[in-house]
């Protein structure tokens, strides 16, 4: 299948009494697809956060492309450069054009010239369909525009993986789609992708595995096939039975499925 | 012989300005405050709820009062214009005993000047209560004035409190610069104890900084950021 | 302002507009003192607002000592404690001055650029001013949010680069209201070095008080150049907020 691109081995991360992740391990291979999901409060985040480094784990091992990130000494800034992170909030940089946060990583991490940025922040805002859009101010455009920048602005930096926290939970539902689209043409053409969300149906499509996160531990792993034919644990069938009612084709039953996904 | 005076120690300065110099400067603080409150107070409504011309009239009085330096109101009321602080009609007068004119002067200074700047937190904190109180008044039959007396004021008042603090603070700073016409407050009072010594003097100046500080920090701190929290947290504000 | 204009108003006002050299000398001393502040003022205000927003805790506590003390002080206590400080240390003061003369017209100037006791004032007004400088840094900074520092640090940013980069052109442009609010109200405060006896404008009205024995005209005049200057730096800043709008920002 390729090398190995990410190693998380057995971590552990506490926030003072609270644990939230307890003992988390899997692999990532070169052009994989993980798709990790499961109820809020369940450590995915933090899962996350702890492999890019931005907020270290207690215990445990985390290898990008088996070069061990735990270790002291360490140029983590250099690592992170090679770990794309999309967020939920989209965290764009808000007195940059569009053009400017994309490019900004390129010439200031990685000490590109000044044009060369530029070109190949603009191939990558046109990966992401916002060419035209180069010259606007993140505040003059709309959620999923936005999102789409900040998908860019990872790209470019060329990372070895690119970590999708949420990234279209704080959408309006009409602009998740343009979303998932890019990400779904980002995973078919080859990009090594962590995503955490429950969107299912883009799970369905392009997830080389699927891991269900729950209180701290993998729950349960397995194809989409596994999870959506025949899911081993209970609170995995309650949790996707939710997904799918709210998702699915209970259209009319909306509103009664998100008082029960409430509670 | 015992011609030579003693130098004061930390102790017996600290408790000179303490005595002879607090109370001018709580009395100037309270009376500026107070002063500033009524004045302030009108003038937010004023502009809030008046027609146009009152509002410019009261901008312009801010613009007026916080734009010339303390220091210079201080002089035109306290020595300069006391000459109207007594109404003589025919033979009688009446006003204010020339012994007491300098404090009044400053008195005046220091509410005139506060006054331009509680107009501008209550008129702040007057706009900043939310919309939908007003409303909701009104669709009980009250009056713009009832519903400002009972539903908008006790709110805009909460929420000036973080505001008022710091002002509160300033006034008690400004009032060291009535030592210019001659009223024993604390700053003063400090420069009085050492004033045979030369090398004290920092050291009064310190003491009295500290003093000052204790009557400060204490209440900004208690009334200042904790409180603009705890007003979002009940709801309030945010309009 | 508010009386009728009778020809002796008029007059007063013309005697001690008399003394235009004076007052002029005055000005420049407090545009002189007011420029020293702000921009002193402004750059410690900016290092200690960084200091206290990112510091650890030892060293943002120091900051916030400094700020909350120098803010919980009088000035005129401040500039006093700072111009007895040497005789306390038993420093002997030389007497020294940096000055220039001009001419305009047919009077002569004096404008002293430095001596002991303006280099006291500048000091005192300027430590003053980066206090609350600092305050209103530290809620610009705060009020960019962590989050766009994260994104950075994702991009393999270092935490400098980040603060650099994204939070403090944001958190600059996001001051500009509260820091045009003490620009325009400063020269208010160079008042205070009259205590130590420098010659600014306060002075020049006592002195012109004392020879002409029109106080109400004089303090009027000098009034009016306060409200005069502060309305023009106000307007001057507003303008400048308005054109350098980032839409979002």
């Amino acid at each position: 299948m390729g090398k190995s691109v990410l190693r998380i081995v057995d971590v552990w991360k506490s926030y003072g009494e609270l644990e939230v992740l307890k003992g988390v391990s899997f692999e990532l291979m070169e052009q994989e697809v993980k798709v990790i999901f499961g109820p809020s409060g369940s450590g995915k985040s933090t899962l996350l956060r702890c492999i890019n480094m931005l907020d270290p784990p207690d215990q445990g091992e985390v290898y990008l492309s088996e070069q061990n990130l735990m270790e002291p000494g360490i140029n983590l800034n250099i690592m992170r450069a090679n770990i794309g992170m999309v967020f939920q909030h989209f965290n764009l940089f808000a007195h940059l054009r569009a053009i400017n946060n994309v490019s900004i990583g390129l010439r200031r991490v990685k000490g590109v010239s000044k044009e060369e940025a530029r070109s190949k922040a603009l191939k990558a805002l046109n990966q992401v369909k916002m060419a035209e859009w180069a010259d606007h101010y993140p505040a003059q455009l709309s959620g999923g525009q936005q999102q789409r920048i900040g998908i860019a602005r990872a790209l470019v930096m060329e990372p070895d993986v690119i970590l999708f926290d949420e990234p279209t939970s704080a959408l309006d539902p009409e602009l998740i789609g343009e979303v998932l689209q890019i990400m779904l043409e980002l995973a078919k053409t080859g990009t090594t992708m962590i995503v955490v969300t429950h969107e299912m149906g883009f799970a369905r499509a392009v997830a080389s595995e699927m891991l269900f996160l729950g209180n701290g531990v993998i729950v349960e792993r397995g194809t989409p096939q596994h999870f959506f034919v025949s899911p081993k644990s209970d609170r995995v069938k309650t949790f996707l039975k939710q997904l799918d009612i709210l998702y699915g084709s209970h259209k009319g039953l909306l509103k009664l499925s998100k008082e029960e996904e409430d509670k | 012989m015992n011609s030579i005076p003693k130098p004061p120690n930390l102790a017996e300065i600290g408790f000179y300005i303490f005595v002879k110099g607090l109370p001018r400067t709580l009395i100037l603080t309270v009376l500026g405050l107070l002063g500033g409150f009524v004045i302030g107070l009108s003038l937010a409504i004023m502009r809030v709820y008046g027609g146009k011309e009152l509002n410019w009239l009261a901008s312009g009085y801010e613009k007026l009062f916080r734009g010339i330096p303390i220091l210079v109101l201080i002089f035109l009321f306290a020595i300069y214009l006391t000459n109207l602080y007594e109404i003589c009609i025919g033979d009688t007068c009446f006003g204010i005993e020339p012994q007491y004119r300098p404090l009044f002067g400053v008195f005046l200074a220091l509410a005139l000047r506060s006054g331009a700047y509680q107009s501008q937190i209550f008129r702040g904190a007057l706009l900043s209560v939310n919309p939908g109180q007003e409303e909701a008044a009104r669709a009980l039959g009250m009056s713009r004035f009832q519903a400002l007396r009972t539903i908008l004021l006790p709110q805009a008042l909460r929420l000036a409190v973080p505001s008022w603090s710091n002002e509160y603070a300033v006034v008690i700073k400004d009032s060291s610069f009535a030592l210019t016409v001659g009223i024993v407050e604390m700053t003063n009072a400090a420069l009085q104890i050492s004033s045979n010594f030369v090398e004290l003097w920092a050291v009064s100046i310190g003491v009295v900084a500290i003093i000052y500080f204790l009557l400060t920090y204490p209440i900004t701190r208690l009334f200042g950021e904790r409180q603009t929290k705890k007003l979002k947290e009940l709801g309030m504000g945010g309009g | 302002m508010m009386f009728q204009a009778l020809p002796q108003e008029i007059q007063d006002l013309l005697t001690v507009l008399e003394y235009w050299d004076e007052i002029l000398e005055g000005f420049i001393m407090m545009i002189w003192l007011y420029v020293w502040a702000l921009v002193i003022g402004f750059f410690l205000g900016l290092f200690l607002a960084i200091l206290r927003q990112y510091g650890g805790a030892i060293i943002s506590r120091i900051a916030t000592g400094y700020i909350e003390i120098v803010r919980g002080t009088p000035l005129l206590a401040q500039i006093l404690l700072l111009y007895f400080l040497p005789y306390s240390l038993n420093i002997p003061i030389e007497r020294w001055a940096f000055y220039t003369n001009f001419r305009i017209s047919d009077r002569e100037m004096t404008f002293i650029l430095l001596n002991p006791e303006i280099l006291v004032g500048i000091l005192a007004l300027s430590l003053n001013s980066a206090a609350y400088q600092a305050e209103y840094l530290r809620g610009a900074i705060t009020s960019v949010g962590t989050e766009q520092l994260v994104a950075a640090q994702s991009l393999g940013m270092s935490r400098r680069a980040g603060i650099v980069h994204i939070v403090l052109p944001q958190a600059l442009r996001r001051v500009i209201p509260a820091w045009s609010n003490e620009a325009a109200y400063l020269p208010k405060y160079t008042i205070v070095v009259w205590y130590i006896g420098v010659p600014e404008l306060f002075g020049k009205a006592h002195y012109l008080v004392f020879k002409e024995f029109i106080p109400e005209a004089t303090f009027i005049i000098i009034a009016i150049i306060f409200l005069v200057l502060i309305s023009t730096v106000s307007k001057v800043l507003d303008v400048i907020h308005k054109r350098t709008a980032i839409p979002g920002l």
